[in-house]
């Protein structure tokens, strides 16, 4: 289907299907509306629209799923940083499981029976990933899993987790599995954040029995995983991302009680440099390109323009951060960490660095 | 124009651009076909000329080229432009004039007053002039890190270097994407704000890199910083049209989007 035909009519379609979010802004509740979108957006047919057939979807190119997600994202029906996982959990599961396994499980994210977990940050790993130190030993035909995640969105809503452990040294000792939550030996602590939302937990993995079938692609393809997310995460997952800050600029513009144009301008310049960037990254993206390392100029935009926004929207409705809005403190304090997830904003420099301005290796890597 | 015949007129073009500059360089643009190019592909020949003068440090009067084409102006002539501060500047098409500003290279000169048009194309043009002159002091500060040694390696491995040449770097990607689908009058205001928000933060990081020889008026630096200033007074500095961006989405209650997928 065509791009422009697709947009028209998802919004024709949404204009006469109410699926605005209740009055409960608690995060179960946002968890529980992500749910009901997804059901009905699958139901409708438009859910399954840029995903391949074998896994559930009508075919059609992934950038209908940008579109969909902007349009979702413009209209506030979910919360935009959990819409987002199924763009690198889905392709993940289509590149590195088993067909079959894919053609199980990847429809049941998507119709939202269900909730996926990324388990790959941990206490020790964070910004060197590669580092990371949960075992998994094969046991016949099943692998032992022990060790520790950290900052794992939605662990303990999820039925699952695409999980990297370590099973040899370095690089090519990383291999990740496809782990059912409720295998014995997963215990899940949420932890609650600096925006007030148990949005995040520890996950720790006492001798949990996975069976090898379950394996992401080949003993060692874990690191090969990981980066292979990237141009998901930086594509269709940005451009839903840059959907909620335009939305957010123009309640910005309705709310503002100081005029302040330089500021208010400065907020949109950034927000236009962001879109017409990723906008680019799209158009090579469907042309068929391989996305790399110039990504993270999309990354450091994003991450920029979000927090000032949100340091615009603060000084020009003084008060509401502090006072009296507290959807706007939640989303004020979450863009706070905009420059941490995904990537810090050192790491993407130093990427920058080493791979596009080729200045060899730095002191850091 | 396909892409090698692109890359084949970015060579002529550079070439003729290192040896010759302001009115020489004007003639040798008009024998190279300028204003058949301008008519026919006029955005491709804007992105082209404009960026090609900012990384060899020449300069031409073919702006008044790009204002002429967008109102139906005789050729020849020179258009009256807005200069910060209220001021109205012509760009000669000889270099008779030299006026001492912080580009004194630049054949400038005030005029009382001129007519307010669409400054849209002109616009997007010295946004790519802003690009292409951003691109060269970036590849002056690159080279720089990587040949000058202190404390017994190149100053390239230091994080506090790579990380200022990373912030231009996306700069100058970001005002880029702008400039590629520039569209309408608000999308060229946006560009040239952005293109002159990249050149003063590329200029400043630059400059850092470059230490004490980026200091010096010898250093192929100093023209670059002194043309960047000149050319984000022209047409609205990048502050003005910021602002004035902001007037317009207060005015009309929204923030428009202007491209989509």
């Amino acid at each position: 289907m065509n791009t422009d035909r697709f947009r028209d009519e998802v919004r024709h379609w949404l204009d006469s299907h109410d699926l605005t979010p209740g009055d409960d802004h608690s995060f179960d509740a946002q968890v529980a509306q992500l749910s009901r979108v997804r059901r009905a957006l699958f139901d409708a047919g438009w859910m399954r629209y840029g995903w391949p057939e074998e896994v559930g979807g009508l075919g059609g190119a992934p950038i209908l799923r940008a579109v969909l997600g902007e349009e979702v994202a413009t209209r506030n029906l979910a919360e935009p940083g959990i819409y987002s996982m199924i763009e690198v959990l889905a392709p993940t599961m289509i590149s590195y499981a088993a067909p079959e396994l894919a053609a199980d499980m990847v429809p049941r994210l998507l119709n939202g029976d269900e909730q996926w977990c990324q388990g790959f940050s941990e206490p020790g790993s964070g910004s060197d990933l590669a580092s990371l130190t949960t075992r998994a030993v094969q046991a016949g035909d099943t692998w032992i899993i022990n060790g520790q995640k950290v900052w794992t969105s939605l662990a303990q809503f999820a039925q699952r987790c695409v999980l990297l452990t370590r099973t040899g040294p370095g690089h090519d000792g990383i291999t990740a599995f496809f782990v059912d939550m409720d295998t014995p030996g997963i215990t899940v602590r949420p932890l609650r954040t600096l925006h007030g939302v148990d949005e995040f937990a520890e996950v720790f993995f006492d001798d949990v029995v996975v069976p090898a079938h379950r394996m992401l692609g080949r003993p060692g393809d874990g690191w090969r995983l990981a980066m292979d997310l990237l141009p998901h995460e930086r594509s269709t997952c940005f451009w839903h991302r840059i959907a909620y800050l335009f939305s957010t600029m123009d309640k910005l513009i309705g709310d503002a009680e100081q005029v302040d144009d330089l500021r208010l301008g400065e907020a949109y310049l950034a927000a236009h440099t962001v879109r017409c960037r990723s906008y680019a990254t799209q158009q090579r993206l469907a042309a068929g390109a391989a996305l790399g390392p110039e990504t993270s100029v999309d990354k450091v935009l994003l991450a920029t323009t979000e927090q000032q926004i949100f340091d615009t929207y603060r000084d020009l409705v003084p008060g509401a951060v502090e006072w009296d809005d507290e959807t706007l403190r939640s989303e004020y304090l979450y863009s706070r960490a905009a420059t941490i997830y995904g990537g810090t904003a050192e790491i993407q420099r130093n990427i920058i660095a080493r791979r596009l301005l080729h200045l060899g290796r730095g002191d850091s890597g | 124009m396909d892409s090698s015949d692109q890359e084949l007129l970015a060579e002529t073009l550079r070439k003729v651009m290192s040896t010759s500059s302001g009115p020489d360089l004007d003639k040798k643009l008009d024998e190279l076909g300028w204003q058949e190019m301008l008519a026919e592909h006029p955005d491709v020949s804007i992105s082209l000329v404009f960026r090609l003068l900012g990384e060899t440090g020449s300069h031409s009067s073919v702006v008044n080229d790009v204002l002429l084409r967008a109102h139906n102006g005789a050729p020849g002539e020179s258009v009256s432009m807005p200069f910060a501060n209220g001021r109205w500047v012509q760009w000669s098409r000889d270099q008779i004039c030299s006026v001492d500003t912080v580009d004194p290279e630049l054949p400038l000169h005030e005029v009382a007053t001129g007519d307010d048009i669409p400054w849209g194309a002109a616009r997007v043009a010295l946004g790519w002039w802003l690009i292409g002159s951003s691109r060269a002091m970036l590849e002056l500060a690159r080279t720089h890190a990587l040949d000058r040694q202190q404390f017994g390696r190149p100053i390239a491995a230091f994080q506090a270097v790579r990380h200022r040449l990373a912030e231009a770097y996306v700069a100058i990607e970001g005002a880029e994407a702008t400039l590629a689908v520039a569209d309408g009058e608000l999308g060229a205001m946006l560009a040239k704000a952005a293109a002159g928000k990249a050149a003063s933060t590329t200029s400043r990081h630059v400059q850092q890199i470059l230490g004490g020889i980026g200091f010096t008026a010898e250093h192929a630096f100093a023209g670059h910083a002194r043309r960047v200033l000149m050319l984000d007074a022209l047409l609205g500095s990048s502050r003005e049209l910021t602002g004035a961006a902001g007037t317009m989405i207060r005015n009309a209650g929204h923030a428009p989007r202007l491209v989509d997928l």
